[in-house]
């Protein structure tokens, strides 16, 4: 232990790494969300038929879309280690927070995935022009941290809770009222065009002070989580 | 605990009577006419007051949740159950007495029952987070760990709540006193007015107060119910 900061980056890579190498065997949770993200914007696409949609609602159904998929797809993260009964092995060999911060990683990248698919078939699909690319960007990087983060403190509470299947969403959605506010706001000024950076700092800040508070009491409240 | 002692007893009739004699003053006493509003500006002492009641029974349930995860005394965890769920109570007359409030004075003849006020919304989303927080509850068998699970969800909730605060006035209207084109509460509220409304507001609070400890005490006696053996 002679330097404690580089052995729980290392701890927190490893958990990282075998989630990764996990669902590059089974493909299971990147399966899925490949799946769902087409099949519900082809609803949508059904749904709305030829009628033009403003990028008001285009954002909305593309945020829906992404927190419908997020709260099916990013619960089982700790449901599975409680599955696999490799739980007792993880709290042996690595403290609490390298466990939430490796999940946590996971879970972002899992997200950037999902976003990166939803985003390029929403456009694809409903012929959206994208005015300012860089503003959608830095929208999605920093909404999908904030998710990334409340997602995986709450999939960590419902491993621990007896019925598994669809608590998440109703735990995760009345948190995320205002990110999901915030990452409409700023995905529809990328749409829309003639919006600057400055339109949007509102929206960019409000999103970075959400992830950073989300994150820090995720990381304040895991212990008592992942701990009995 | 289980038995109330004096003080508590004479609290509790003290509260009572206060809040009998808001309600007596709320309804009996004159206050100015306004246009649009008339007598409905009275909802004012109670529709008001659900709010800050709720707010209160917000944090002493985030309160006792903390508490129960540093010291993990089970009469922490049924504190902070029985103060959501006395505020989920007081936050559903409270959206129940605005809702109607606004149907009848600025949309009247509109048909609106819902409208997108930040206030509201935010009231909204603090009842679906009660709900989580009991739906949660339920899907957990052992009390200890649903003790454990629900304090953390709590804490959680309260941690993100507040960025409502911010972000829902830059994106909605309101129709409340303080946004932009109302005037502020101190503007256009009578003395009197004034007077009853603090006096509803401090009633409340002590009748959240009454419930809140009334049900801890009942649960305390359930608890102890369940300890003696069948004769």
């Amino acid at each position: 232990m002679k330097q404690p900061f580089k052995a729980w980056l290392a701890g927190a890579w490893a958990v990282f790494e075998k989630d990764l190498r996990l669902e590059l065997r089974s493909r299971y949770a990147v399966g899925m969300l490949l799946m769902f993200v087409p099949a519900s914007i082809l609803l949508i696409l059904f749904a709305t038929g030829q009628e033009p949609l403003s990028p008001r609602i285009q954002s909305g159904l593309l945020w829906i879309v992404i927190l419908f998929a997020a709260s099916i797809g990013l619960g089982r993260s700790f449901v599975s280690e409680e599955d696999r009964g490799t739980v007792l092995l993880l709290r042996l060999h690595t403290r609490a927070s390298m466990v939430y911060a490796g999940k946590l990683l996971f879970n972002f990248f899992l997200i950037l995935v999902l976003e990166a698919v939803a985003v390029f078939t929403m456009i694809l699909l409903l012929n959206i022009e994208v005015a300012h690319s860089g503003l959608l960007a830095s929208t999605i990087l920093l909404g999908s941290l904030g998710l990334a983060g409340a997602t995986t403190l709450l999939a960590a509470l419902i491993a621990r809770a007896a019925t598994r299947g669809p608590l998440l969403p109703v735990l995760l959605f009345p948190l995320l009222v205002p990110l999901l506010m915030s990452v409409v706001a700023g995905t529809r000024h990328a749409f829309e065009g003639g919006f600057g950076w400055g339109a949007s700092g509102e929206a960019l800040t409000t999103l970075a002070a959400f992830a950073g508070v989300v994150i820090t009491a995720a990381v304040l409240l895991f212990d008592f989580v992942w701990n009995d | 605990m289980a038995t109330p002692g004096k003080t508590y007893k004479r609290l509790r009739n003290i509260v009572l009577a206060w809040l009998t004699l808001v309600v007596l003053g709320g309804f009996l006493l004159d206050i100015p006419r306004i246009n649009i509003l008339e007598h409905t500006a009275r909802n004012l002492y109670f529709h008001v007051p659900m709010w800050f009641t709720m707010m209160a029974a917000f944090f002493v349930s985030a309160w006792h949740s903390a508490r129960y995860l540093s010291s993990r005394d089970r009469v922490r965890d049924v504190r902070a159950l029985e103060a959501a769920r006395v505020g989920a109570v007081f936050g559903i007359l409270g959206l129940a007495t605005g809702i109607v409030w606004a149907r009848f004075t600025w949309y009247v003849g509109q048909g609106i029952w819902w409208n997108f006020d930040p206030k509201q919304t935010m009231a909204a989303v603090q009842l679906l987070i009660y709900g989580a927080y009991f739906t949660l509850r339920a899907s957990v068998e052992e009390p200890e760990k649903r003790a454990r699970i629900a304090a953390v969800y709590n804490l959680f909730a309260a941690a993100c709540v507040p960025f409502l605060l911010y972000v829902l006035p830059r994106q909605m209207e309101s129709l409340h006193p303080g946004a932009e084109g109302n005037p502020a509460f101190s503007d256009i509220t009578h003395p009197i007015m004034r007077v009853v409304f603090y006096a509803a507001v401090i009633g409340f609070i002590g009748l959240f107060w009454v419930l809140y400890t009334q049900r801890v005490r009942l649960a305390a006696l359930n608890e102890r119910a369940d300890d003696i053996p069948e004769p």
